[in-house]
C-alpha cells in the first residue's frame, strides 16, 4: 500500500512538474519519468501488457522522439507566455484533487464492479481475435496521420 | 458486405496518393467522387433490402476463419450512411473546382475519404471503445483538413480545435473505462443488459456526464462550443460543409443518442439535461450569429443553434419528438451543406468572408444566390421547404409531451433565425451591386452543380415529405424509441 501510494504520488509529481517546467528538456523527461512510474503501477496491478507498451513507447519511444525534435530545433525569440498559467494551473488542480476526493470517496464503494479477471488470454489473442475491427481503426489513423504529414508539410503551390 | 462502407474509402484513400503521382486531378477527382457515389447508391438502394428483416449484424471472417470485426446495421445507422453519403458527395463535387488552387489534391481527397471512413466506421460500430477510435479516426483527418489551406487562420483554427477535441476524447476515453470496469464488457448488447441488472445510479450518472460533457463537445453544444465558430469558417469551403452538415451530427449526435438511448436508456433527468442543453445552445447561438460580420462565422453558430434544436427535439425521448429530431439533423446536413458551400463560391468570386464589403452579388452570381436563399430558408423553416417540417414536428411533438414553454422558445428562435438570415441575403446578395465585384462571376460548373444538386434535395423533401419520414426517418427514430430493447433483443453475436 505504502509503496503503491508513493507511486502514484510520484505519477502525480512528475505529471505536473511536465507541465509547468519551462524547459522543454526536462518537462520531456519529467514526462518520461511519469509514464515509467505508471508503467510499474501498471506491472503491480497484474496488467503486464500495459505496462510493457507504456515503458518501450512512450517512456521510451515518445521520449527519444520529443528529445530529438528538441535538439533539432533552435532558440528562437523569447515566446511570450500568459502569466495566468502560473496561478490558473495550481488552483484548477487543487480544485480537480478536492473534487476527485470526495467524489471518488463516495463513488468507490457504490461501483458495483463485476468480478473479472485481470487479463482474459494472451495478448495476441486479445488484439487479433478480439479488437480486430480497432486494428481497421488504427490502420484509418496511421494513414491520416500519414497524409496530414504530408499535407501540411508541402511545398506551397505559386499561388501562395 | 457492409464493411464496404468503412473498407472502400480506407482503399480509396490509400491509393489515392499514389495515383495523384500520375495524373494530379482528373483521376483523384474521379476516383474520390466515384467512392463516394457508389457509397450513396448502396446506402439508397440495397440498404432498406438488408435492413427490412430487423438488423443486419454482420461478423466477418478470413479465409473461413471468424474474425472479431462485428458490425451492425439497423434503421438509425442506415439513416446516418445516407447522410454521410449524400452531403459528402455533395462536398466532393464541390471540390473539384474549389480545391483546384489549393494543390495537393490527391492527398486531400485520402484525408477528406478517411474522415468518411471514420464516419461510416463509427455508425457500424457495435462497441464503446471502437465508437472512440472511429471518432479519432474522422477528427485526426479532419484537423488536416481544417489546416489544408497552411494560413495563419487556419492553423491556428486547426490547433484549437485539435486541443478542445483531445479533451472531449480524454472524457469520452474515462467513460468508457467507468463502463467498462462496472460492466465487464464494451459491447453495446452487452454493456446494455449489465447495466439493467446492475442498479449502478451513482457511477452511472458519472459516466453519463462525462459522455455528456465528451460528446458536447464534440457536437458543439452551449456550453461546449468554443472551437466551432473558428474551426468551420477556417477551413476549406466543402470541410466546412462536411464538418458543420455531418462530423459534428456523427461524433457528437449520432453516438450521443445511441448510447444515451440504446444502451443506457433515457432517464427522465437525463432527458431534461439534453432539452435544456438543446435549449440553451438554440437561444444564445442564435443570438451571437446575429452579431457576426463574417459570412462562415454567422453559419457556424448557426450550425450551434439548429443543433440545439435537434438535442432539443431527441431529447424529449417521445418517438415523434426523436423522428422530428432526426428528420431535422438531415435538414440541416443538407441545408448547411448547401449554405456553407455556396459561401465557398461566394470567398472565391470575391475574396472575401466579410458581409459588410458584399452587396448585390444575386446579379453577378444568380444560381449561388438563389441556392442560397433555398438552404437559409430552409433553415429558418420557411414552407414548403424541408426544415419547415422537421421543426413543426419538433414544435408539435414539444406541446404533445408537455412542454408549451419549449415550444414557444423554439417558436421564437425561428425568428431569430429568420433575423440572421435575412441579414445575411440583403448584405450578400441583394441590395445596390458594390462596384467592386462589376466583374465577379457564377462560380464553375461543379461548384454550381453541387449547390443545385442540395438546393433540390432541400425542395423536393420538402414537397415529399411524408415520404422522406415513412422511408428513412421512421425507421431510425423506431430504433431509437425502442430504448435499450432495441440492442438487447436483437444485437447479441
Amino acid at each position: 500500500m505504502i509503496v503503491q501510494t508513493a507511486l502514484l504520488i510520484g505519477l502525480v509529481l512528475f505529471s505536473v512538474l511536465a507541465i509547468l517546467l519551462r524547459d522543454l528538456l526536462k518537462s520531456a523527461i519529467s514526462l518520461a519519468a511519469a509514464s515509467l512510474l505508471l508503467g510499474i503501477i501498471f506491472f503491480r496491478m497484474n496488467a503486464p501488457y500495459a505496462g510493457v507498451f507504456e515503458i518501450s513507447v512512450v517512456a521510451g519511444l515518445i521520449t527519444v522522439l520529443f528529445i530529438l525534435t528538441i535538439a533539432l530545433t533552435k532558440a528562437g525569440d523569447e515566446v511570450r507566455e500568459s502569466r495566468a498559467v502560473n496561478w490558473v494551473f495550481p488552483l484548477f488542480f487543487i480544485v480537480f484533487i478536492i473534487i476527485d476526493a470526495l467524489v471518488m470517496k463516495g463513488l468507490l464503494r457504490k461501483i458495483p464492479a463485476l468480478a473479472s479477471g485481470a487479463e482474459t488470454g494472451t495478448f495476441g489473442d486479445v488484439l487479433w481475435k478480439g479488437r480486430t475491427f480497432d486494428l481497421v481503426g488504427q490502420i484509418a489513423v496511421i494513414l491520416a496521420g500519414v497524409f496530414a504529414v504530408l499535407a501540411l508539410f508541402r511545398k506551397r503551390d505559386k499561388h501562395d | 458486405m457492409i464493411i464496404l462502407f468503412v473498407a472502400l474509402p480506407l482503399v480509396v484513400a490509400g491509393i489515392l496518393p499514389l495515383v495523384g503521382k500520375v495524373s494530379r486531378r482528373v483521376v483523384p477527382d474521379l476516383l474520390a467522387n466515384a467512392a463516394l457515389l457508389f457509397l450513396l447508391v448502396y446506402a439508397a438502394v440495397t440498404g432498406r433490402h438488408l435492413i427490412a428483416g430487423g438488423p443486419v449484424l454482420q461478423q466477418l471472417s478470413w479465409f473461413g476463419e471468424p474474425v472479431a470485426i462485428r458490425l451492425a446495421l439497423d434503421g438509425f445507422s442506415l439513416f446516418m450512411l445516407l447522410a454521410i453519403a449524400l452531403v459528402g458527395l455533395a462536398a466532393c463535387l464541390f471540390s473539384i473546382d474549389y480545391m483546384e488552387h489549393y494543390g495537393a489534391k490527391a492527398n486531400y481527397y485520402a484525408l477528406f475519404l478517411i474522415m468518411v471512413a471514420g464516419m461510416n466506421g463509427l455508425v457500424l460500430a457495435t462497441d464503446l471503445f471502437s465508437v472512440y477510435l472511429f471518432m479519432e479516426v474522422a477528427a485526426v483527418a479532419s484537423y488536416a483538413l481544417v489546416a489544408f489551406g497552411l494560413g495563419q487562420d487556419e492553423l491556428e483554427a486547426a490547433f484549437k480545435y485539435l486541443m478542445l477535441s483531445v479533451v472531449a476524447t480524454a472524457f469520452i476515453l474515462a467513460s468508457v473505462a467507468v463502463i467498462f470496469g462496472m460492466t465487464g464488457s464494451l459491447e453495446f448488447a452487452a454493456v446494455a443488459k449489465a447495466l439493467q441488472e446492475l442498479n449502478a445510479g451513482a457511477a452511472l450518472g458519472v459516466a453519463s456526464a462525462f459522455f455528456l460533457v465528451g460528446f458536447g463537445l464534440k457536437a458543439a453544444l452551449i456550453p461546449f462550443h468554443a472551437w466551432l465558430p473558428d474551426a468551420h469558417p477556417s477551413a476549406p469551403a466543402p470541410i466546412s460543409a462536411v464538418l458543420s452538415g455531418l462530423l459534428i451530427k456523427v461524433s457528437g449526435i449520432y453516438a450521443m443518442t445511441r448510447i444515451f438511448l440504446n444502451v443506457f436508456g433515457l432517464t427522465p433527468a437525463l432527458s431534461t439535461v439534453l432539452m435544456s442543453l438543446g435549449t440553451l445552445s438554440m437561444v444564445v447561438a442564435a443570438f451571437l450569429a446575429l452579431g457576426q460580420k463574417d459570412m462562415k462565422r454567422m453559419l457556424a453558430y448557426s450550425s450551434i443553434s439548429q443543433v440545439g434544436y435537434i438535442v432539443l427535439g431527441i431529447g424529449i425521448g417521445t418517438p415523434l419528438g426523436i423522428a422530428g429530431g432526426l428528420f431535422h439533423l438531415f435538414n440541416h446536413a443538407l441545408a448547411k451543406g448547401l449554405l456553407f458551400l455556396t459561401s465557398g463560391s461566394v470567398q472565391q468570386a470575391t475574396g472575401t468572408r466579410n458581409l459588410d464589403e458584399m452587396g448585390g452579388l444575386a446579379k453577378r452570381m444568380p444560381i449561388t444566390a438563389a441556392t442560397n436563399l433555398v438552404g437559409a430558408l430552409s433553415i429558418v423553416g420557411v414552407p414548403p421547404l424541408n426544415g419547415f417540417w422537421s421543426k413543426l414536428v419538433i414544435i408539435i411533438a414539444l406541446i404533445q409531451a408537455g412542454h408549451p414553454v419549449f415550444a414557444l422558445i423554439a417558436v421564437l428562435t425561428s425568428v431569430l433565425t429568420l433575423w440572421y438570415f435575412l441579414l445575411m441575403q440583403r448584405k450578400a446578395f441583394f441590395g445596390k451591386l458594390n462596384e467592386k465585384w462589376a466583374a465577379v462571376k457564377e462560380a464553375p460548373f461543379w461548384m454550381t452543380a453541387a449547390t443545385v444538386l442540395l438546393a433540390v434535395l432541400c425542395v423536393g423533401i420538402g414537397i415529399l415529405f411524408s415520404s422522406t419520414v415513412t422511408t428513412w426517418i421512421q425507421p431510425a427514430a423506431d430504433v431509437l424509441a425502442d430504448g435499450v430493447h432495441a440492442v438487447i433483443g436483437s444485437w447479441g453475436f
